[in-house]
């Protein structure tokens, strides 16, 4: 097997005989029931395999939660277990089942499977399928219609929309596109909706960090990547102390510097004296306060929302939470909301926190005479702030966000020689440089070798000449945790010889013999 | 024990809460039901003395059996125990049959003393009650136990549940060996007595399927042994395993025309073979759709009673119990999607 792509826990694989997971198989053809009690039958996934024997006895709320045979791994009850404990399960899922057994969930529900394949389950059935063909409903994208027109075979035509369903799923993988399909199925089904809730912590902590585009929504509130990047703003300062903070509205555009309404703001404010004690914050849902040295930052480049211009009760309270981290009264002497239809808000959310703060009260931020407004607030806020030079303030930009990619393990791009500018030219010596593509930082060889010995993760391949990328048949052991899209080193031989993105999550580059483990970007 | 009993064991006990108080000096229940005797339908005596309750319980217990709800767990003094019977006379006197339950095991003289037991025998022996019937586990059918001075013709009901080892095991938790079965059933009737065997359809943890299977199975590997078979499908009794299991959806109860398969796969055998589900018709019990239950409950009473068969009966849910029977291993546990059986009529599910 060879994993080719990954969502959440969820993995696309390829098989042999052409086949890939998620992957359905057909009661009838593919399953053979066992003899007696203690046997478990067979299942056919190009080969036949034995399923181990159902869990007789068991309480399926104890651990181990997953019936194991040499091949296959079984969730039994995935259709019915508690939401929350299904997610407590799922985070056992390879610790029990390890990465070279398929894992099989029998008899769920067609609208079901986009969450626990989101979840890691491989392989479904179409047993309930075949229940519900026999009372005449159909199945359409996942969900059940009652329909006056006759079928003749329902049994089979229900398959063949069940293998499309899967086939959706499938191709959801491979485009970062689960997540959505996920939310989709939970819109209109309660226990989908409770095991998405339920399982936002567990995502962060072990799904993989794939840069696919959030088109979000209510529901992205608690996509893993969102809660991951606001939990972490509480690593970052702001490059200096006694800034002006100036809150602006985001744009469609990622990052915004990008945008035609931020490069208007940034040519109005660099009129003014000492501009460079601004910091410029943008505001926005689903993230909450994105600070301009992270709009590289995953996934402040990487979502779309419809603007609605009103923010939700549950929306308040996370820019509350987010403006705290960002703990304003201890890093700004004053504050400017320029926000548009944010600014009420902002500007009453950091009036709670006592900073000085003014409105510039315009409502297009972006017009010529909302420009004119904020470059006069600018001028009089700046008045008695003291001058920021520009090495200070690329230093503490460099170490804002040097410490939200790297949390603890930052020191050694701290103390490097900072150079350049935001957003492209700023550089930690011969360390790290910005990249669009890693989403911050992103570490040259070099760079490398000092991670590692600040405890970054390391994996140890097989001697050989390492040209390219590296596959999963030659990684010996690793050091370390990652998740799949954080970057690694990779040691031959003792010595760091390439940098790269970890394509795989660290037991599955031991267990596969196919796919790629890392993507190198640097080679000795 | 081999290590695989335990997690049933722990489920067992931990499904189970303490029985809550009871009045010691009435009994649980008593009431008035049809039976056959000597091939005609005579009205039988029904009572359930409250007790300590089953030893086995106390122990451990079986998976699918919450009598010990009723029971007292200090035990039931013998003044109480004759209060108790003084008011269950009144339902026997004038009946020919009589049925004494515990919740537990009438000849263990540990839970019903024997001096007791004695003397209730000779009571209804001098009421004209010609045949009683009593429950017990196979460890007490010892002759001593039922020695009694005067009593009428007795019959003693005995839990096999299961013929194969690993059902009882795994699924029902009781420690019974088959060869200890037979050698019970023998030494009962060497010693006068009737005996009529228990057998569980569809208990915890199997199939529709394998569930009827395991049932015509026991009864066949049983017959040569008992008087009369009664195929008892697993009920949901408050604070069991079966219980945890269906509020879960990993089990439902068995359906009737399970019931009717096996009890029409075993009419050729040299015994009486029937039914008289417990909470037939209900969620709890087995059952069909609504449409059919009060029919096929009626056909299996009179299938009972020997006054009918179990032919011509049909229902729109009969071909989606065999579509489920079919695929019912398949799916590694008892449950089904809520609704089935009734073709998810009425509301959405998913
Ligand atoms: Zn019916």
């Amino acid at each position: 097997m060879e994993p080719i792509s990954h969502e959440g826990l969820g993995r696309l694989l390829k098989l042999e005989d052409n086949l890939q997971t998620p992957h359905v198989v057909f009661s009838h053809t593919d399953l053979k029931e066992s003899k007696d009690l203690e046997s478990g039958g067979t299942i056919k996934v190009g080969k036949v395999f034995d399923l181990p024997p159902s869990p007789l006895g068991l309480d399926s709320e104890k651990a181990p939660y997953l019936q194991l045979s040499e091949n296959i791994a079984v969730l039994d009850n995935a259709y019915s277990i508690q939401p929350k404990k299904l997610v407590e399960i799922a985070a056992e899922f390879r610790s029990e089942a390890g990465y070279s057994r398929l894992l099989y969930a029998p008899a769920v529900e067609p609208s079901q499977m986009p969450i626990l394949a989101y979840l890691g389950v491989d392989i479904f059935d179409d047993l309930n399928v075949e229940l519900r063909s026999s009372t005449g409903w159909i199945l359409e994208s996942g969900e059940w219609i009652k329909q006056n027109t006759q079928i003749d075979d329902l049994f089979s035509h229900n398959r063949s929309e069940l293998n499309r369903w899967i086939l959706r799923i499938r191709n959801a993988i491979s485009n970062g596109k689960l997540r959505e399909l996920v939310e989709i199925t939970s819109l209109h089904n309660p226990r989908v909706s409770q095991i998405l809730h339920h399982s936002a912590l567990l995502l962060i902590e072990k799904g993989a960090r794939v840069h696919s585009t959030i088109r979000s929504n209510d529901l992205s509130l608690n996509h893993p990547a969102i809660l991951d990047f606001q939990n972490r703003l509480s690593n970052y300062e702001p490059p200096a102390q006694n800034m002006v903070l100036l809150i602006l509205p985001c744009s469609a555009r990622k990052p915004y510097f990008k945008s035609s309404s931020h490069k208007r703001f940034f040519n109005t404010l660099r009129e003014v004296e000492n501009h460079l004690a601004l910091h410029v914050v943008s505001v926005t849902s689903p993230l909450g306060l994105v600070p301009r040295e992270l709009e590289f930052c995953y996934p402040a480049a990487h979502y779309d929302i419809a603007v609605t211009g009103k923010w939700s009760a549950s929306e308040i309270e996370m820019l509350r939470s987010q403006l705290i981290k960002l703990n304003p009264t201890k890093h700004y002497a004053k504050a400017i909301v320029h926000a548009g239809s944010s600014s009420k808000i902002m500007t009453e959310l950091v009036k709670e926190l006592g900073i000085d703060v003014v409105d510039t009260r315009v409502d297009r931020p972006s017009s010529y005479e909302g420009l004119e407004i904020l470059q006069n607030i600018a001028r009089m806020t700046l008045s008695d702030i003291p001058i920021l030079n520009t090495k200070d303030r690329a230093k503490g930009e460099a170490k804002g966000l040097a410490n939200f990619q790297y949390g603890e393990n930052s020191d050694f791009l701290v103390n490097s020689e900072i150079s350049g500018r935001m957003p492209y030219k700023l550089r930690c010596g011969d360390l790290a440089a910005m990249s669009p593509v890693v989403g911050g930082f992103g570490l040259t060889l070099k760079g490398g070798i000092e991670y590692s010995l600040q405890g970054g993760p390391i994996i140890i391949a097989e001697n050989f000449k390492l040209v390219g990328d590296l596959f999963a048949v030659g990684v010996k052991s690793y050091k370390g945790n990652w998740n799949i899209g954080d970057q690694v080193v990779i040691k031959q031989n003792d010595i760091v010889t390439a940098v790269g993105i970890a394509k795989m999550v660290p037991e599955e580059m031991i267990s596969m013999n196919r796919g790629v483990a890392v993507e190198v970007r640097h080679h000795a | 024990m081999p290590e695989a009993f335990v997690p049933l064991t722990d489920f067992v006990n931990e499904s189970k809460s303490i029985p809550r108080d009871h009045p010691l000096d009435k009994p649980v229940a008593k009431w008035v039901e049809e039976e056959v005797l000597d091939g005609k339908i005579v009205e039988a005596g029904v009572v359930i003395l409250r007790t300590r309750g089953c030893y086995w319980s106390i122990k451990e217990g079986c998976s699918m059996c919450g009598y010990f709800n009723d029971t007292v767990p200090g035990g039931v003094s013998d003044d109480m125990l004759r209060e108790q019977w003084k008011k269950v006379r009144s339902t026997l006197r004038g009946k020919k049959y009589a049925k004494i339950y515990t919740s537990g095991s009438f000849i263990d003289p540990t839970e019903v003393p024997f001096n007791f037991a004695d003397e209730v025998m000779s009571d209804m022996s001098n009421m004209g009650i010609e045949k009683v019937l009593i429950e017990s586990l196979p460890e007490f059918v010892n002759p001593k136990n039922f020695a009694y001075t005067n009593a009428p013709k007795l019959e003693i009901a005995i839990g096999l549940e299961s013929s194969n080892p690993v059902v009882l095991d795994k699924s029902v938790n009781k420690r019974l060996r088959w060869s200890h079965y037979v050698k019970v059933c023998k030494l009962a009737r060497d010693n006068g007595a009737e005996v009529k065997a228990y057998i569980l359809l569809k208990p915890p943890y199997l199939s529709e399927k394998e569930a009827i299977e395991d049932a015509v199975q026991s009864a066949i590997d049983t017959a040569p042994y008992v008087d009369k078979i009664s195929i008892n499908p697993v009920n949901v009794q408050k604070n069991t395993v079966v219980e945890k299991l269906w509020f879960r959806n990993e089990w439902t109860a068995p359906w009737l025309w399970s019931v009717i398969e096996v009890l029409k796969r075993c009419e050729d055998l040299p015994v009486r073979v029937y039914s008289d589900p417990t909470g037939g018709g209900t969620r709890r019990g087995a059952h069909n759709c609504h449409d059919c239950n009060k029919r096929l409950l009626e056909a299996l009473k009179n299938h009972r009673l020997g006054s009918g068969d179990l032919k011509g009966l049909h229902c729109n849910c009969k071909s989606r119990w065999n579509t489920l029977v079919k695929q019912s291993k398949l799916r590694r546990n008892g449950s089904e999607p809520h609704g089935y059986r009734s073709g998810f009529a009425g509301s959405r599910h998913f």
